[in-house]
């Protein structure tokens, strides 16, 4: 499939010289928003357990999927993207109302993959000491207890209620509502917010 | 690590022995997104998955919480899938947001194999890494199988260790021994110290004596004639005028006794704190110099800032006038509660009975205060920021005509100001009223008390309720003190604590013990398999490897956050290297003192720093002792030297914040005239040129080439004209060096290079039509 792919649609980087129409029609495709819908693009699920698409004349056998506002409108404008580290932009579903229920089901699952955030119900405990913050909650999860720097990025507000934490191994938990937690548990975050 | 015996047993049920098993790491989420274990272990022949069944846990250790055990009776059986690794092509870790996915390509087919969170992110590198030595039959250290690394956790609670080469952890250490270590900041001045001790024991005494003369000895001996008096006094009988005259005289003594102790005082703590003060933060600034540029990078400089300033002000003033107070005033309140006691037991009952509710109203009130004022200050420092924004950006904000929407967004941020203004108005009203009329009743309860028992005559007398009064009045000062000290001990504490943290830190990047210490480079660098990222498990270069020989030119070329800089970074040992290695003159980067390795390498960067001081001192940074002569020469190299002459003060002129700004243009050229005094082996430019026209370009172009004969440089740049006489060049994409050769056989390959170098020139021309 690989080779197939090359051939209908060559990477620039391996020409044997140097196209300028080639590199023109390039430009303007990174330039232009292309919009996949139900018409004109299909998603399935692999036997490996990850997501395809075919759309047009091209297939793909495992594409990215990336919201473009992951916390503001994580259904409307997502970004499919190539599978390797580049990560080329394919298209954007502008709706996930656009595709079809099951389609809808496979994006969603994949954006779950991606974006994996646990949620903070409750605050039993956050002892400061030493530049480092040590977290004791319960999440949606369960009984949850993370590490954190003092200071810094740790927590950054996304909004006057929404509240984001990242521990120091990179993971991410979400205060979705400030003011739905005690007075006795907001105190306990005076130190951040 | 060690595998559950349930997992071991049913492995060699299959056929699999525990001691083949080379590595296991865990997974912790399941297809549901779910806590739940995966063990994915290899040995020489097999990939090893095995699922637990999701049960509910009772505490999910993440960030931090490195170990992992299963607790054997609630697993239950795994699912266990076997793979021989003929059929496992390859495993890749798909990086989520912040999980990752083990996606193995086996039978041809790519496969989810599990996912977890980032705190196992490591182990599951390694996974793929020691497939990969497995498949290349290399052989296996004991470094590949080290996930630890980094992350020790105390034994006693489990916390990791804040900082991880000295292995305390802060939870199970002694709190007393930070009070201790400040204490021995103090030492040099015991003298002046016990001098202070006395003074405020001084002080507490006269407090004790002046209610005493004012009221007993005043009204009831000397006013109300109290022959007895007099005859302890040896004065004649009646002559209550002399008695009166000694009282008034031993009165206004006891006053300036007070005030030329309090002098006295003032003066002494003024000079220990400021010593103590000054010392403390040279100590801090000190070891920040020493700590690795990473440390700065982690960090807000204005945190680091209150750190220096604040942090030492708040402990020494809490060792100067916090501990100190705190026993004189737990000795006055002993003292004169007592003293009330022995004169009149009943009046002393009214008179304490209502402190416990005084004590107790700050006590409690006090930290919902200081809560309002913490929300007042980040209010402000809030609108003070985006007034801060608008003012700098006020070209954008005009020329968006935005001036209305940031109004708005200046009102919303006023109003919030104003209603922490309020509210701390409000609550102060409240504390206040609140405190005051307690201690107003408490005055008229041993006012009320005092007037009954001596209407009931009682042996109460008009003197003796005056000197309680004034007791009383001064108790309350040492109640409000203690109801504070607690506070004040933690905060002093912990601003000890971050100042110790900053003096003990380790440098992420050290000094051997023993470096080598050559009094000049050649200038060879070499890389090998260079693999680095600042943060952990974001690699942003990956197995980089090249050889530049002493006096050649290289010349990096790559898109903007490909690593370039960061490749720079590692040559002068900015940072360390997470695997493979950097070595100048065929020896490891690690293995150079500092001066020697920083002496012999000069960074012309895209950032340039101009410090505050004259031109002359800017250029001459790197080596203060440059003559005069030594000076203009590197300027003209770096054709700095012309707009220097037009400045009025010449190289006299004094650069910094305050004064005369430079263009981006000029600062580069002061840095380049830095680096061409500092004379190194080996001389990085990042960018050297990017802020100066293509005149000026060319003119240090020339200098530069100047610059480079029997140098080392290593080159970046966008232009890739700047390369033009680089011996050879890389491209680096994505952390991978892609293409590397010389000018002519990259142009041959006709890859990126070729491309790049196609449309610059192409760009070149178009606007040479127009």
């Amino acid at each position: 499939m690989e080779d197939n792919r090359e051939q209908e649609m060559p990477d620039l980087l391996d020409l044997q010289e140097f196209d300028e129409e080639a590199l023109k029609k390039e430009s303007e495709e990174v330039l232009q928003m292309r919009f996949l819908t139900g018409e004109n693009a299909l998603f399935s699920r692999t036997e490996g357990g990850f997501l395809a698409l075919k759309t047009g004349d091209r297939e793909y056998e495992r594409v990215g999927v990336y919201l473009t506002f992951p916390l503001t409108q994580p259904e409307e404008f997502i970004s499919i993207r190539e599978a390797d580290e580049k990560a080329k932009e394919i298209g954007i579903i502008r709706d996930l109302k656009d595709l079809k229920k099951e389609e809808q089901e496979m994006i969603r699952e994949q954006v779950r993959l991606r974006y994996f955030m646990p949620v903070i119900r409750k605050v039993l405990d956050v002892k400061d000491e030493y530049g480092y913050a040590y977290w004791h909650v319960v999440t949606d999860y369960g009984n949850c207890r993370f590490t954190t720097h003092m200071g810094g990025d740790a927590v950054i507000s996304l909004s006057d209620v929404r509240y984001q934490i990242t521990d120091i191994d990179g993971n991410r938990y979400e205060i979705p509502d400030l003011y739905a937690l005690s007075v006795l548990e907001r105190k306990k975050l005076d130190l951040f917010i | 690590m060690k595998l559950p015996s349930g997992l071991v047993k049913c492995l060699e049920r299959q056929g699999v022995e525990e001691k083949g098993i080379i590595f296991a790491a865990m997974g912790d989420l399941d297809e549901e997104f779910r806590f739940a274990d995966t063990v994915v272990a290899l040995t020489n022949k097999k990939l090893i998955i095995a699922k637990y069944p999701y049960r509910e846990k009772k505490e999910i250790h993440l960030g931090g919480y490195n170990s992992w055990s299963l607790e054997e009776k609630e697993t239950g059986e795994p699912a266990v899938l076997l793979y021989d690794l003929e059929r496992v092509e390859q495993l890749e870790v798909l990086r989520q947001v912040s999980t990752g996915v083990l996606m193995g390509k086996i039978d041809g087919t790519e496969r989810y194999l599990c996912q977890f969170s980032n705190t196992k992110m490591e182990a599951f590198m390694r996974l793929n890494r020691l497939l990969e030595k497995i498949k290349k039959k290399e052989e296996i250290t004991g470094e590949d199988l080290d996930v630890k690394r980094g992350k020790e956790c105390c034994p006693k609670c489990g916390m990791i260790y804040p900082d991880q080469e000295r292995k305390v952890c802060p939870k199970c250490m002694d709190k007393k021994s930070i009070l201790l270590r400040v204490v021995g900041y103090f030492k040099p001045y015991k003298l002046k110290l016990f001098v202070m001790v006395c003074c405020y024991i001084a002080t507490a005494g006269l407090n004790l004596v002046w209610p005493y003369l004012s009221g007993t000895v005043l009204y009831d001996k000397v006013l109300a004639g109290n022959e007895e008096f007099l005859a302890m006094l040896h004065l004649p009988a009646g002559r209550f005028a002399v008695a009166l005259a000694a009282l008034v005289v031993v009165m206004v003594l006891t006053k300036i006794l007070m005030q030329a102790v309090g002098i006295l005082q003032g003066v002494l703590t003024a000079q220990i704190a400021s010593e103590v003060i000054a010392k403390l933060k040279s100590q801090v600034f000190e070891s920040m110099g020493r700590l690795s540029i990473s440390f700065f990078t982690k960090r807000q400089t204005g945190g680091l800032m209150t750190r220096v300033s604040d942090d030492a002000d708040e402990v020494s003033s809490f060792f100067i006038d916090g501990i100190p107070y705190f026993f004189i005033n737990v000795g006055t309140i002993l003292a004169t509660c007592t003293i009330m006691f022995l004169l009149n037991p009943l009046l002393a009952l009214g008179s304490v009975v209502l402190m416990p509710i005084l004590f107790f109203i700050s006590y409690r009130m006090l930290p919902r205060l200081w809560h309002y004022f913490g929300k007042r200050h980040r209010a402000n420092r809030k609108l003070n920021g985006q007034m801060n924004e608008n003012f700098t950006g006020a070209r954008v904000v005009k020329a968006f005509g935005q001036e209305e929407q940031e109004m708005t967004r200046f009102t919303r941020n006023n109003t919030r100001v104003r209603d922490a203004e309020l509210d701390v108005a409000r609550f102060d009203c409240q504390f206040s009223t609140l405190y005051y009329l307690v201690e107003d009743l408490l005055t008229f309860l041993v006012w009320a008390v005092g007037s009954a028992l001596i209407i009931c005559g009682t042996n109460m007398e008009l003197g003796l309720l005056i000197t309680f009064s004034g007791y009383v009045g001064q108790l309350k000062w040492p109640l409000e003190f203690m109801s504070r000290i607690f506070r004040w001990y933690t905060n002093a504490m912990n601003s000890a604590q971050r100042m110790f943290e900053i003096i003990d830190a380790v440098p992420e990047v050290k000094e051997v013990p023993e470096p080598v210490r050559p009094e000049r480079l050649k200038g060879d660098i070499e890389l090998k398999h260079v693999t680095f990222g600042y943060e952990p498990n974001k690699p942003i270069l990956k197995d980089v490897s090249f050889r530049v020989k002493a006096g050649e030119v290289l010349g990096i070329v790559g898109r903007s956050g490909a690593g370039k800089s960061t490749l720079v970074n590692l040559i002068s040992r900015l940072y360390d290297t997470n695997e493979g290695e950097v070595l100048v003159d065929g020896v490891n980067v690690r293995q150079y003192g500092f001066r020697e390795l920083r002496k012999n390498v000069a960074m012309v960067s895209q950032e340039t720093y101009i410090f505050a001081g004259t031109v002359a001192e800017n250029i001459a940074y790197a080596r203060p002792d440059a003559s005069r002569e030594e000076i203009v020469r590197a300027a003209i190299q770096a054709s700095a030297h012309d707009f220097i002459c037009k400045m009025p003060q010449g190289y006299d002129t004094i650069l910094g914040p305050a004064n005369r700004a430079l263009s981006g243009g000029e600062k580069q050229r002061i840095s380049i005239a830095r680096a061409i005094l500092a004379d190194p082996k080996i001389l990085i430019l990042d960018e050297a040129t990017s802020a100066v026209d293509t005149e000026t370009e060319l003119a240090i172009q020339k200098s530069l080439e100047q610059l480079e004969k029997g140098r080392t440089v290593l080159s970046i740049a966008h232009r890739l004209s700047t390369l033009r006489n680089a011996t050879h060049l890389i491209v680096l994409d994505d952390g991978r060096v892609t293409e590397a050769g010389t000018h002519a056989e990259l142009m041959e390959k006709k890859g990126t290079f070729y491309k790049l170098s196609q449309l610059q020139t192409k760009a070149l021309a178009m606007r040479g039509v127009e």
